[in-house]
């Protein structure tokens, strides 16, 4: 054969997955060796797929069916108040970077810079040791709004699908989170929460 | 893996278990839980991993079931839940890690790595992001587009692990193959 090349692992992967392009093709029928290669590629996703499942240590079901009623307790418990503590709150912690004219990297500092932020938090949530703290009623309905908006959050942050590229906004979500963080320290540690609200 | 539960019945299982019905959500739970800790396990790095995911997962799908819109599988739907807290999970780590490559690790585990590997060991043996991707796309069968959209990544991103991926297998796992 005439081809002064052979196919690359991306274009037999993509002939493989039916979207290779001519050449590709047209050079697998000539050349043994790539034909040999797109024929590996294909075993190996066959043998992946044939990998066993894992099956959990443990059964969770009671574990998340328990934590899954006592979210939904709290919030309804929580009510109106607790949002607005959570937002003040965060409102108060929050330093929001309203995004306007950044650069690229002004937009990637400040990125690095508010996961850093939210690292920290979370290493002061940590060491507070919320679960070992004992909260009152009202104090507990706060948390939950604080960890219901921490999870929305995340979700958001977890999809990137969403943000696409916008670091921006990346910078935004990580920095209310860190907002959100900080606010579930003070809650567990001065009851700031209900305090002053 | 495909979707275990026909359509309608994922339906009549997400309808009841909105309205309050935990038996329901269990049967969700038992539906899904293997698969959701499988992919776990092949997405992070432990076994305790794992387990959290499969618990947030959970959590998270008892709080949004609301959101799926019954256009898609649900299985889809759980498993986009289930990767995103592995990717989250991996995010934070890698936040923590005093900016270690996972291209480093392996090339420096690298130095000492046996001639001969079994598929299962190889596989743990390739970056998380690496290894994330030929997951996702070889086995669960997402496109190059959904698995970008995911980690926030390009397509060529998704394309380009995967082709490195399966570099690796094949360096790891023996196996001829015209220098590519």
């Amino acid at each position: 054969m005439n081809d002064v090349r052979h196919g690359t692992t991306e274009e037999l992967l993509a002939l493989r997955d039916g979207e290779g392009g001519a050449w590709a093709k047209a050079h697998v029928e000539g050349c043994a060796a790539c034909a040999a290669e797109l024929y590996r590629l294909e075993q190996m996703r066959a043998q992946l797929r044939a990998l066993p499942a894992f099956a959990p240590p443990r059964d969770r079901w009671a574990l998340i069916a328990e934590r899954a009623r006592r979210e939904r307790r709290q919030r309804r418990f929580s009510g109106g108040v607790g949002l607005a503590a959570a937002a003040a709150l965060a409102g108060l912690l929050l330093v929001a970077v309203q995004g306007t004219g950044l650069d690229p990297l002004q937009a990637e500092t400040t990125l690095k810079t508010a996961m850093a932020r939210s690292q920290a938090m979370e290493q002061v949530l940590r060491a507070v040791d919320p679960d070992a703290r004992a909260l009152d009623g009202q104090a507990a309905g706060v948390v939950a709004e604080l960890q219901g908006r921490l999870e929305s959050l995340d979700a958001e942050l977890g999809n990137p699908a969403a943000l696409a590229n916008d670091r921006v906004r990346q910078a935004e979500l990580w920095n209310e989170r860190a907002g959100l963080l900080s606010a579930l320290v003070d809650v567990h540690t001065t009851r700031v929460a209900y305090a002053g609200l | 893996m495909t979707d275990t539960l026909p359509l309608a019945e994922a339906h009549s299982l997400v309808a009841r278990a909105q309205a309050g019905d935990v038996s329901a959500l269990e049967h969700l739970y038992r539906a899904y839980e293997r698969p959701v800790y499988t992919l776990a396990r092949r997405l992070t790095k432990t076994p305790e991993d794992a387990e959290d995911v499969l618990q947030e997962t959970f959590l998270e799908v008892c709080r949004s079931l609301g959101r799926w819109r019954g256009e898609g599988s649900l299985w889809g739907w759980v498993r986009q839940i289930a990767a995103s807290k592995a990717l989250m999970r991996y995010r934070r780590e890698k936040l923590r890690a005093t900016e270690v490559l996972d291209d480093d690790v392996a090339a420096r585990a690298g130095d000492d790595v046996p001639l001969r590997l079994d598929l299962e060991a190889a596989l743990q043996r390739l970056p998380e992001r690496t290894r994330t991707v030929v997951w996702l796309h070889d086995v669960e069968g997402m496109t190059h587009e959904e698995i970008a959209e995911l980690m926030g990544m390009t397509t060529s991103f998704s394309k380009s692990q995967l082709a490195r991926a399966h570099q690796k297998l094949r360096e790891w796992l023996g196996g001829e193959g015209a220098g590519r």
